[in-house]
C-alpha cells in the first residue's frame, strides 16, 4: 500500500524510502531499498525484503536488526512508528544465529551457531541444550568476555555444527562428546605457566568484570560473529550433582575447578594441592585409559572384592593369632633381612641388618635368623600406623617410614630395602597393615604392582617440565608433577620432590572411579574457605578507598584491598532489598535491622554485580523447590534492569 | 538389675540376628537365691571366657547380678525368638524342645564376690562361649513335622542339632564382645554389654531404656582419661569396642553417661559457628537472635550441600611446645583439610599456611585443668592425638583458646571437619530418637506398651502360670497401667486367637517384656521378690529342677495387675503368652492340647481357655521356675508407677522398632 504516485511520479501517501542492508553488520553489505510507511509491519518489511532480494534461500532465520538503537525487531506485528524507526535507521537484515567460538571449561574450543538475538541467558540454556541433554543446570554458567590474548595452546578445536542434537549420530560428535564427557589431560606445565595468572585480590576482579550481561542478547553487546567467548559456572551453588545423569555437566565442573586451581585463581594449601594432584593425575589416568565406566579402578574387580573383604573384614580384623579362621587360612608372611632404623635421642647408631618377619598385621625383628623361633627385639602392630614412603629410584634408597602408634605414643621406625621388589612387596604389606588388613587380603597383589608402576613412573617421571611426550597410553605416561599443580608450586619444588608427595595422597584415593574421583575433587575445592567468591572492586559510600566486595552464594564479604582481610560479612538471608541506581552505578542494599549498605563499582558495571546478587537470590528460592522448570521470567526479573544506554 | 536386662535384651537381638555368641553361665547359681536356671542345654552357656569371668570378677556382685539377669533374660529372649521363627516353619516343636533340653547347667557360680577394683572394661573375645541364643534366629528352622506331645522329644533333638549348627556358625563369625562399666552421674554405675558392632548411638538407645531418661540429644557416652586429664564424647557413629579396644589393659579410663549440650550445640544454634565474626560483638547479638527457620536454612546450607561447610575459624590459641610445660602463641586457622598455622613473618594467605595436622588419625578431646597440670595460660584446652596413645607423649598436640565460647568453637569446627556430614545425621538420628521418647511419653501409651510387654516378658513357656509372677509386678506397676493393659491385652486376645498372636504380641511385646520387667527397680526386689512372691519362686525352683529356659524373663515382664486381678485376671497373662501364641497360631487349637505341657504359649489367645487347659498349667510351671530367678535377679518394678511407665514407653519402642525388624 506504501508507494502510491501521481502521475508526476511524487508520492502522495506518506510512504518514505527505507534502506536494508542485508547481511551481518557489514558496511559493504548489498542494500535493499523499500518504500514504506509508518503503518507498515515488520513482518511485511520482512516480506518485501525477501521478494526484493529474489534470492532462494532459507530465510527463516533472518531478521532486522537496528544498529543505532542496537535492538533486534522480533516483533513482527508491530508498526515501524511503534519501533520508532525513521528513515534514517540503519538496518541490517541478518541471521539470528551465528557462529560463535566457544571455549569450554576445559580449555576446548568449540564452534557453533549461537542465538544472536534472544537475551543471553537463553542463549546459554539453548547452548547447555545443545552440549548436553543432561546439562540441566544452565542458570549457573554463563558467558564472559575472553581475554584480549586468545589462548594459543595446543588444544585442536573440536569441531562441530549446531544441528545434531545427540551426539551418536556420527564418529565426529561422539568424539566431540567424549571431550565434553571426559576430563582432559593435564595440561602443559610450560603453558601453565604462561598463562596469565592473577597475582593479588584485584587481578582477580578482572576476571569478573567481563561477564556478559544475562538479560541482553549477545548482538547488543557487540558479541560479532566468529567471536571467542567463553562459557564458564558463573553461580557456585551447584546441586544435585549426580555423575551418572550428568556426565557433561560433573566433566565441565570439574574441569573448571581444576583450571581454577592450576591458575591459582583460588589458592589453597600445599597439603591440598597435592591432594588436588593425586586426584588430577587419578582422572586422567582414569579417562585416558578409557574406563569411563563405573567401578573404573584400575582393576575392575577390585570393588566387589574390597566390598566382599569389608564384610569379611568384621570377622577378621583385630582378632589375634588365636583366631580359629586365622588359622583355617594360611596367612602369607614375608621373612628377609633388612635393615632398620630407629631414631632415638643420644643415638648416632644407624640402620642395622636385622632378621625381619611380618606377619598378618604385625612386624617382629630378630638379630639373626638363628633367633627367629625366639623372643623379637621389637614386635609391632602396624594396625592404624602410618606408612610413608621414602624412596629415590636414582639413589636406589628404598626405605619405610613407619610411624607406629602405641599407647605410650608413636614409635618412629625406618625399614630399607634393597630394591624395588623387596620394597614393593614390604611396602604393600604395611599399606594393608594399617588399614588391618593381612597379606593374604586379594588387594595385596595388585598393591605391590601398584607401588611398582609408581616407582617406575618415578624413574621416568620428574624430568624437566614440559618435555615429556604424551603417551597414548596411562601406563607409558610418566607422571609430570608440574602438570598438576599451580605454578606456585612449580618454583618452589623440585620435580623429583614432588612426585612422592603426589604419589602418597593418590594412595589414599586410588580406588575411586572415575565419576567418584571428580566429585571427590570438586568437594575438595568446595571446602577450600575462598570457594565461591567472585570479587568486585567497588567503592563503599563514605569511604574514600577501594575496596574488594566478594560476592558468595550466601553472603558478600567485604574485603580489604590491601591485606585482603575480611572486614565484614552479610548474608542473604537477612538482606531485605536492594537497589540499583544506574545514574551514579551505584547499588544500595538493606539488611535486617536497619542496615543499609552502599557501593558504587569500580572494576565492573553495576550490572555484574546486581546479577550476581539476584542470580543467588534466584537459585536460593529454587533450592527450595527442586526438580522444577527454570523460571526463567523470576530469574530476568531479578537480575534484569534498567540501566541507561 | 531389670534395666540392665533390658539393655541385654537388646543387645541380644541384636547379637542374635548376627549369631554371635552367648556366652555364659554367669553364674546364675551365683545368685543369692539360688535360683534355678533357666536351662535349655542348648542355651546353656558355656562361659568359656576367660577373659570374661576376669572382668566378672571385676565386678561388684550387684553388677554381676544384674548382668546375669540381662543374660538370662536375653537367652530367654533369643529362645523366644527361635521359637517364633520355628513356629512359622514348624510350630511347637521348638518349645517343647527348649523345654526339655534345658539342662541348664548353670556354670559353676563365678566368684563374683571378688569385687575387684572396678574396672572400666573388660574384654573378652568371643571366643569363649557359645552361641546360645543367636543361633536361633539364624536356624529358624527346620523343625519336623509338629507332633507336639507325643514328638517333644524329637523335637527336642531336632532343635538341638539345630542349636549346633548355630553354634558352629557362631564360632566362625566370632564376635567380639566387652562388659563395659558405665558410670552415671550418679555416681552409680552400670554394666553391659557391648558387642563389637555397636555404635555408641545403640549402646545410647540401651542406656536410655534402662535409665528412663529423657532421651533427649544431649546425652552422650563420653570417655575420660584420667592420666592425661583429657576426655571427649563418643560420636553416635563410632564403634564403641574399637575405641575401647586401644585402652590398656590397667587403664583407669573410664566411660561415663551423661548429658553434654556441646555435643550438639552446632545444630542447635547453627549461628554461633557459622556467623561468629571473631570478636565482633554486634554479630553475636544479631546471631544469638536467628530465628528457627534461618536456623533451618543456614544448617541446609552447611550440611547438604555437595560438601559440608566447614566454619570459618581463626585465631590465635597457645600450644604446647613438645617435651616442655612452655607454651607458645600462634595463629591458627582451620580448613576442612586440617589445622594450619602462619609461619613467623608470613601472612595468613592459602599460600603461605603450614600445616599443623590433619584429622585422618586423631581424635580431638576436651583437656580438663590442664592450667595445673601443664601450666597452660587457661583452662581452655583441647587436645589432639591418636587415639592408641595412652600416655603422655610427643606426638599428643595440646592447644589453648583464651575462653570457652573459642574452645567450643574449635573443638566443633575440628569435629565439623573430621566427620563432615555424618555429624548431622547423627544429630538427626538423635532427634528422632528423642522425639519418639518424648511423643510416646505425651501420648499416654503406658497403656498400650504394658499389655505389650507382659505379653513377651511371658513368653510361650510361661504360660498360665505366670500369673502368679505377674501379680507381684503389677502390684509395682501402675495398678492403673496394668489394668488398662490387660484389658487391652483381653481385647488383643480374643481378636488374635484366630490370628495366631504372632502379630500384636509377636513385634510389639516380644521385645518389650524384657524390658519392661527391666526396668524396674529390679534390684530391690529380688530380695523381696524371691521371697514375696512365693508361689511363683517355688514353682520356679521345680522348674529349675526340670531345667527350664529362661521364662523367667516372662515373668518379669507382665506387670500384672494387682492380686485380685489374677483370678480374672489370667487373660493379661495371655498377652505376655502372647508370643507363644504365634507358634500356635497355624494349629491353635491342636497345639494348645498337644503342646500344652511344653508349647504353654499357644492358648494364649484365648486366655479364658488356658485356665481350662490343664495341660498347660504344667507346663508353665516349669517355665516358672525359671522365671523366679529372673525375677530375683531383676527385681522387678517395685512399685514406681512412673518408673514403670517409663519402661512402658520405652519398651513401646523397643518393640516398634524391632517389629519393624520382624516384619521385615
Amino acid at each position: 500500500m506504501a508507494g502510491m504516485k501521481t502521475a508526476s511520479g511524487d508520492y502522495i501517501d506518506s510512504s518514505w524510502e527505507l534502506r536494508v542492508f542485508v547481511g551481518e553488520e557489514d558496511p559493504e553489505a548489498e542494500s535493499v531499498t523499500l518504500r514504506v510507511t509508518g503503518e507498515s509491519h515488520v513482518g511485511g518489511v520482512l516480506l518485501k525484503i525477501v521478494e526484493k532480494i529474489n534470492r532462494k534461500q532459507d530465510w527463516s532465520d533472518h531478521a532486522i536488526w537496528w544498529e543505532q538503537k542496537r535492538q533486534w525487531l522480533l516483533q513482527t506485528h508491530w508498526t515501524l512508528d511503534k519501533y520508532g524507526i525513521l528513515a534514517d535507521a540503519r538496518l541490517f537484515f541478518g541471521p539470528q544465529h551465528r557462529p560463535v567460538i566457544l571455549r569450554l571449561p576445559n580449555r576446548r574450543a568449540l564452534r557453533l551457531r549461537a542465538s544472536f538475538s534472544q537475551p543471553l541467558f537463553q542463549a546459554v540454556a539453548a547452548i547447555c541444550r545443545l552440549l548436553s541433554e543432561a546439562v540441566t543446570h544452565p542458570k549457573t554458567l554463563s558467558l564472559l568476555r575472553p581475554y584480549k590474548v586468545v589462548l594459543a595452546g595446543g588444544v585442536a578445536p573440536a569441531l562441530f555444527r549446531g544441528m545434531p542434537a545427540h551426539f551418536s549420530d556420527s564418529a565426529q560428535t561422539e568424539a566431540c562428546y567424549h571431550m565434553l564427557s571426559r576430563p582432559q589431560p593435564p595440561p602443559d606445565p610450560l603453558l601453565l605457566q604462561r598463562l596469565p595468572r592473577p597475582s593479588s585480590l584485584s587481578d582477580k576482579t578482572q576476571l569478573h568484570s567481563r561477564w556478559l550481561d544475562s538479560s541482553r542478547c549477545l548482538m547488543q553487546q557487540g558479541v560479532k560473529a566468529g567471536d571467542v567467548l567463553w562459557l564458564r559456572f558463573k553461580y557456585y551453588s551447584f546441586f544435585d550433582l549426580d555423575p551418572k545423569t550428568d556426565p557433561v555437566r560433573l566433566t565441565q565442573l570439574y574441569e573448571q575447578a581444576r583450571w581454577d586451581l592450576l591458575l591459582e585463581e583460588i589458592d589453597c594449601t600445599e597439603e591440598e594441592m597435592m591432594v588436588f594432584a593425586a586426584l588430577q593425575y587419578h582422572i586422567s589416568k582414569l579417562s585416558q585409559s578409557g574406563e569411563v565406566g563405573e567401578p573404573a579402578g584400575t582393576d575392575p574387580g577390585l570393588d566387589d572384592l574390597d566390598a566382599a573383604l569389608s564384610n569379611l573384614e568384621v570377622k577378621l580384623e583385630g582378632s589375634a593369632p588365636t583366631d580359629v579362621l586365622d588359622s583355617l587360612t594360611t596367612i602369607p608372611e614375608l621373612k628377609d633381612h633388612l635393615r632398620i632404623f630407629r631414631p632415638r635421642k643420644l643415638t648416632l647408631k644407624g640402620y642395622r641388618q636385622h632378621w625381619v618377619v611380618f606377619k598378618e598385621t604385625t612386624l617382629s625383628y630378630y638379630k639373626n635368623q638363628d633367633e627367629a623361633p625366639g623372643d623379637p627385639i621389637q614386635q609391632l602392630n602396624l594396625k592404624g600406623c602410618e606408612v610413608v614412603p621414602d624412596v629415590n629410584v636414582s639413589g636406589q634408597k628404598f626405605c619405610i617410614k613407619l610411624l607406629v602408634p602405641s599407647p605410650e605414643g608413636m614409635s618412629e621406625i625406618y625399614l630399607r630395602c634393597q630394591d624395588e621388589q623387596q620394597y614393593a612387596h614390604w611396602m604393600a604389606g604395611c599399606r594393608l597393615a594399617s588399614k588391618g588388613r593381612t597379606m593374604a587380603d586379594s588387594s595385596y597383589t595388585s598393591e605391590v604392582q601398584a607401588i611398582l608402576a609408581f616407582l617406575s613412573l618415578q624413574r621416568t617421571g620428574g624430568g624437566g617440565p614440559g618435555n615429556h611426550p604424551q603417551g597414548p597410553d596411562a601406563s607409558t605416561e610418566g607422571l609430570n608433577p608440574y602438570g598438576l599443580v599451580a605454578p606456585r608450586f612449580q618454583r618452589k619444588f623440585k620435580a623429583k620432590q614432588l612426585t612422592p608427595r603426589i604419589l602418597e595422597a593418590h594412595q589414599n584415593v586410588a580406588q575411586l572411579s572415575l565419576a567418584e574421583a571428580q566429585l571427590r575433587f570438586i568437594q575438595a575445592w568446595q571446602s577450600l574457605p575462598d570457594f565461591g567468591i567472585s570479587y568486585v572492586m567497588v567503592r563503599f559510600k563514605g569511604s574514600r578507598k577501594d575496596e574488594i566486595l566478594g560476592i558468595a552464594n550466601n553472603r558478600l564479604i567485604r574485603i580489604d584491598l590491601a591485606v585482603g582481610d575480611v572486614v565484614k560479612t552479610w548474608r542473604f538471608s537477612n538482606m531485605r532489598q536492594w537497589n540499583v541506581n544506574w545514574d551514579i552505578r551505584q547499588v544500595a542494599i538493606e539488611f535486617d535491622e536497619h542496615i543499609n549498605v552502599a557501593f558504587s563499582c569500580v572494576s565492573a558495571s553495576c550490572r555484574i554485580v546486581h546479577e550476581y546478587i539476584g542470580g543467588y537470590i534466584f537459585l536460593s528460592t529454587r533450592e527450595r523447590a527442586r526438580g522444577e522448570e527454570l523460571d526463567e521470567d523470576l530469574f530476568l526479573q531479578l537480575t534484569g534492569g534498567h540501566e541507561a544506554f | 538389675m531389670g534395666e540392665s536386662s533390658e539393655d541385654i535384651d537388646q543387645m541380644f537381638s541384636t547379637l542374635l540376628g548376627e549369631m554371635d555368641l552367648l556366652t555364659q553361665s554367669l553364674g546364675v547359681d551365683t545368685l543369692p537365691p539360688p535360683e534355678p536356671k533357666p536351662p535349655r542345654a542348648e542355651f546353656n552357656y558355656s562361659v568359656g571366657f576367660k577373659d570374661l569371668n576376669e572382668s566378672l570378677n571385676a565386678l561388684e556382685d550387684q553388677d554381676l547380678d544384674a548382668l546375669m539377669a540381662d543374660l538370662v533374660a536375653d537367652i530367654s529372649e533369643a529362645e523366644q525368638r527361635t521359637i517364633q521363627a520355628q513356629k512359622e516353619s514348624s510350630q511347637n516343636q521348638h518349645h517343647s524342645a527348649s523345654l526339655q533340653a534345658s539342662n541348664f547347667s548353670s556354670a559353676a557360680p563365678l566368684g563374683y564376690g571378688t569385687n575387684a577394683a572396678a574396672i572400666g572394661i573388660s574384654q573378652y573375645k568371643e571366643d569363649l562361649p557359645p552361641p546360645p541364643a543367636d543361633p536361633v534366629l539364624d536356624l529358624p528352622l527346620p523343625p519336623p513335622p509338629p507332633d507336639p506331645l507325643s514328638q517333644e522329644e524329637k523335637e527336642a533333638q531336632a532343635k538341638a542339632d539345630k542349636i549346633k549348627l548355630a553354634l558352629e556358625k557362631l564360632k566362625e563369625a566370632k564376635v567380639k564382645k566387652l562388659v563395659i562399666k558405665v558410670h552415671m552421674n550418679d555416681n552409680s554405675t552400670k554394666s553391659l554389654m557391648v558387642d563389637e558392632r555397636q555404635l555408641a548411638r545403640d549402646v545410647l538407645d540401651n542406656l536410655f531404656e534402662k535409665t528412663h531418661c529423657d532421651c533427649n540429644v544431649n546425652w552422650c557416652l563420653y570417655e575420660i582419661y584420667p592420666e592425661l586429664q583429657i576426655e571427649r564424647f563418643f560420636e553416635d557413629h563410632e564403634n564403641v569396642v574399637e575405641v575401647l579396644s586401644d585402652w590398656t589393659r590397667d587403664t583407669e579410663n573410664k566411660v561415663l553417661f551423661l548429658e553434654k549440650e556441646e555435643k550438639y550445640a552446632v545444630f542447635k544454634n547453627p549461628q554461633n559457628f557459622y556467623l561468629d565474626n571473631r570478636g565482633k560483638k554486634e554479630s553475636k547479638e544479631t546471631s544469638e537472635k536467628m530465628n528457627a527457620k534461618n536456623k533451618e536454612s543456614l544448617l541446609e546450607e552447611s550440611f547438604c550441600g555437595t560438601s559440608v561447610i566447614v566454619p570459618e575459624l581463626e585465631g590465635a590459641l597457645y600450644l604446647k611446645e613438645d617435651g616442655k610445660k612452655s607454651w607458645k602463641r600462634r595463629y591458627f586457622l582451620l580448613r576442612a583439610s586440617g589445622i594450619y598455622y602462619v609461619p613467623k613473618g608470613k601472612t595468613k594467605t592459602s599460600r603461605d599456611l603450614a600445616c599443623f595436622i590433619q584429622f585422618e588419625n586423631v581424635n580431638i578431646y576436651y583437656g580438663t585443668q590442664h592450667k595445673m597440670k601443664y601450666k597452660a595460660p587457661t583452662d581452655y584446652c583441647f587436645v589432639l592425638k591418636h587415639p592408641q596413645i595412652q600416655k603422655e607423649s610427643q606426638y599428643i598436640k595440646y592447644l589453648c583458646c583464651d575462653d570457652a565460647r573459642t574452645l567450643n568453637q574449635w573443638v566443633t569446627g575440628i569435629r565439623i571437619a573430621k566427620y563432615g556430614k555424618t555429624l548431622y545425621d547423627n544429630y538427626q538420628r538423635a532427634m528422632a530418637k528423642a522425639g519418639l521418647a518424648s511423643r510416646w511419653t505425651n501420648v499416654g501409651t503406658v497403656s498400650a506398651a504394658a499389655p505389650a510387654q507382659p505379653a513377651q516378658s511371658t513368653g510361650p513357656k510361661t504360660g498360665t502360670s505366670q500369673p502368679n509372677g505377674q501379680m507381684p509386678q503389677a502390684a509395682h506397676s501402675v495398678s492403673a497401667v496394668l489394668q488398662e493393659a490387660q484389658t487391652r491385652a483381653e481385647t488383643w486376645k480374643d481378636k488374635k486367637p484366630a490370628l495366631g498372636n504372632h502379630h500384636q504380641p509377636g513385634t510389639p511385646r516380644a521385645p518389650q517384656a524384657p524390658k519392661s520387667s527391666l526396668p524396674p527397680p529390679p534390684p530391690v526386689r529380688r530380695s523381696s521378690d524371691s521371697s514375696g512372691s512365693p508361689a511363683t519362686t517355688p514353682k520356679a525352683k521345680g522348674t529349675a529342677g526340670g531345667g527350664f529356659l529362661s521364662p523367667p524373663i516372662d515373668f518379669l515382664p507382665p506387670p500384672p495387675p494387682p492380686p485380685p486381678m489374677d483370678d480374672p485376671e489370667l487373660p493379661p497373662p495371655p498377652p505376655d503368652f502372647m508370643e507363644p501364641p504365634p507358634d500356635f497360631v497355624p494349629p491353635p487349637p491342636p497345639s494348645c492340647a498337644g503342646t500344652a505341657g511344653s508349647e504353654l504359649p499357644p492358648p494364649p489367645p484365648p486366655p479364658p481357655v488356658l485356665d481350662p487347659d490343664s495341660a498347660r498349667p504344667p507346663p508353665a510351671v516349669a517355665k516358672r521356675p525359671p522365671m523366679p530367678p529372673k525375677r530375683h535377679e531383676n527385681p522387678a518394678p517395685p512399685g514406681g508407677a512412673g518408673g514403670g511407665e517409663q519402661d512402658f514407653m520405652s519398651d513401646l519402642m523397643k518393640a516398634l522398632q524391632k517389629k519393624r525388624g520382624n516384619v521385615s
